[in-house]
């Protein structure tokens, strides 16, 4: 079982809302390294220098969307293999399809509560202590 | 004028002339935005939470609503041409109309003050509290919103409220 404390995550969404409610959900879970930008490409830039375990995005962006972060993460020979959940919105049955198929380790419907994020991040790394 | 009346779980933008996109409230809240450059606007109306259900919900879980309704609202406006940084709002409703709900119309009005101070988007004429409806009307060409208090209880209108997506719900691929 991982300690969250252990695991190093980078929020990435437009609204600066969504990134603090992800982030007190986080650390109300016990992960004290949260970082957070509001884009794609200030993010690829921070964990290109200092790598997280964790990605949590949201799909719908201005100027570059989750999928496209995705593809661009993975294509990354050293970041390639970071966890990756993408956060969409409801009707994004399509979305989540085309995701899956770039290699997204899980999706968030939004809105979700807290306890629907845990879940999801604790089908990847395994039940959180 | 084309008339376009929302309820609440929904949200509307149009970016054309000669439109009004209209709402009833009660405890609920409408933000009207508009880009005044792009000409574009759109109003949403929703509550922070269901009050009645079996569903106990935590202050958390009453954040997701909130936060999610103004995120479609915002995402849509982007969509057709606005930008976040020109967006300007205006806010109504939130009233305590409901004896026996506490405080949940100042909530909601407190949820959507805060929401918008942190997105960094101002806000210009609002109206709310009291403790009686309203009907909100919403030139979103024009960025010109009014309310007038309609009756001392709750628009009888038909509710829509999102819910969590269930865990592992049909689209579970993982």
């Amino acid at each position: 079982m991982p300690a969250a404390s252990a695991i190093k995550v980078m929020v990435v969404d437009d609204q600066a809302s969504m990134r603090a409610m992800i982030r007190r959900a986080l650390q109300d879970l016990g992960f004290k390294d949260v970082r957070d930008k509001a884009g794609p490409v200030e993010a690829l830039s921070a964990v290109r220098s200092d790598r997280v375990h964790l990605i949590i995005s949201d799909y719908n962006m201005p100027d570059m969307d989750g999928l496209q972060f995705l593809e661009q993460v993975r294509q990354d020979p050293v970041i390639g293999k970071t966890v990756f959940i993408m956060l969409t919105g409801s009707a994004d049955k399509e979305i989540v399809q085309k995701a899956a198929a770039l290699g997204v380790n899980n999706y968030v419907v939004k809105p979700f509560a807290p306890a629907a994020l845990k879940e999801k991040i604790e089908r990847v790394f395994g039940e959180l202590t | 004028m084309k008339r376009i009346p929302i309820v609440q779980g929904e949200y509307k933008v149009v970016a054309e002339p000669d439109v009004m996109i209209t709402t009833l409230l009660g405890s609920c809240i409408a933000v009207c935005l508009q880009d005044r450059i792009a000409r574009v606007g759109g109003m949403n109306h929703f509550l922070l939470a269901e009050p009645s259900g079996d569903r106990v919900l935590s202050a958390d879980d009453m954040q997701c609503y909130g936060v999610h309704a103004m995120e479609l609202l915002i995402n849509e406006m982007m969509k057709k041409g606005a930008m976040r940084s020109r967006m300007t709002a205006q806010l109504y409703g939130g009233a305590n109309v409901v004896s026996g709900l506490g405080t949940i119309g100042h909530n909601n009005a407190a949820f959507a003050r805060r929401f918008l101070e942190v997105e960094g988007i101002a806000v210009g004429h609002s109206d709310v509290g009291g403790r009686r409806a309203r009907k909100v009307e919403f030139l979103p060409w024009e960025g010109k919103a009014r309310s007038t208090f309609v009756q001392d209880s709750v628009p009888a209108v038909s509710v829509r409220v999102p819910v969590p997506a269930p865990v592992g719900g049909e689209l579970e691929l993982f």
